[in-house]
């Protein structure tokens, strides 16, 4: 029986593209984060915390919308931070 | 009706029956392809955003998902993965970066589109935000990290054809912008890119 084989469409992302940090406000955490991965064999979930500062840095530079971290995937990191997060 | 009349009846129903059970697979498969899982359209074509708060990490389906860059010939950047591969399990968001640099003395505008391999598994990758479809610009000599902040969904887990999947491959074409080009992606164009909620940066 033939079935229309799957074809391949690219989706748009959701929260649309990230605007390019020419100024590389971000590079520090960026580097961290990798040296990181490097560190723990490209394990993502070893260097999460870092991805969310990453993230972070991002929003606090106007080069990404605020979103709390829930949203992000990041909320079991909220729960082991005390006090204000950063 | 005589017994051989019913008897012929019931005979031709359970036939018909047997042969909607065939035909029902891959209809069904065709229709949740088209209309989204369980019927629900959010899980189709695009994704649905709300499902990131409520999704569990698939602890024990360890994935590897390789990166992978690609320039067109006349594109004059230089683009690469900073990571050839990172691990990561369904249902956990990672995060992934590349390269580009202008290596020339003009400005040059790049717009980049992406596939994943196999095919099967691009309906669970899930980009939360990238740098594709949208004209980036590069100033002379500019250097630049590019991020890619996705997940794979849970159900990725639950997907027979994928049993025996374990690595994903995420690949990015880069091609050089000129004045009134556009991307042809089939559907792509009329949605997405309006609703892309970029802020805009400090002059």
């Amino acid at each position: 029986m033939a079935t229309p084989a799957a074809r391949f469409t690219p989706t748009p992302p959701d929260k649309g593209s990230f605007p390019i940090d020419h100024e590389g406000k971000c590079k520090v955490p960026m580097r961290r984060y990798m040296d990181c991965l490097r560190r723990k064999e490209y394990d993502n979930n070893l260097c999460r915390e870092l991805s969310k500062e990453y993230l972070q840095c991002r929003m606090d530079n106007n080069l990404m919308q605020q979103e709390p971290w829930q949203k992000l995937g990041f909320k079991d990191l909220l729960t082991t931070e005390t006090g204000d997060s950063r | 009706m005589s017994k051989a009349d019913a008897m012929l009846y019931a005979v031709s129903l359970t036939i018909v029956a047997c042969g909607g059970a065939y035909v029902g697979v891959p209809f069904f498969k065709l229709f949740c392809r088209q209309f989204g899982l369980g019927g629900n359209p959010e899980y189709a074509r695009g994704h649905n955003t709300g499902k990131i708060e409520q999704m569990a990490r698939v602890e024990d389906r360890i994935l590897t998902v390789y990166f992978t860059a690609d320039k067109h010939a006349s594109m004059k950047w230089n683009f690469r993965p900073q990571q050839q591969s990172i691990k990561v399990v369904p249902g956990e968001t990672a995060l992934a970066f590349y390269t580009a640099e202008n290596p020339t003395e003009e400005q040059v505008i790049g717009i980049s589109t992406y596939t994943i391999m196999p095919y099967t598994a691009a309906p669970y990758f899930n980009k939360i935000q990238c740098f594709c479809f949208e004209e980036q610009i590069l100033n002379p000599h500019e250097k630049v990290d590019m991020p890619v902040f996705f997940y794979i969904d849970p159900d990725f887990d639950e997907d027979p054809e994928l049993e025996f999947e374990d690595s994903i491959v995420l690949s990015y074409t880069f091609f050089q912008a000129k004045e009134g080009m556009s991307l042809s992606l089939p559907g792509f164009l009329s949605g997405g890119k309006k609703e892309a909620a970029k802020p805009q940066p400090a002059a």
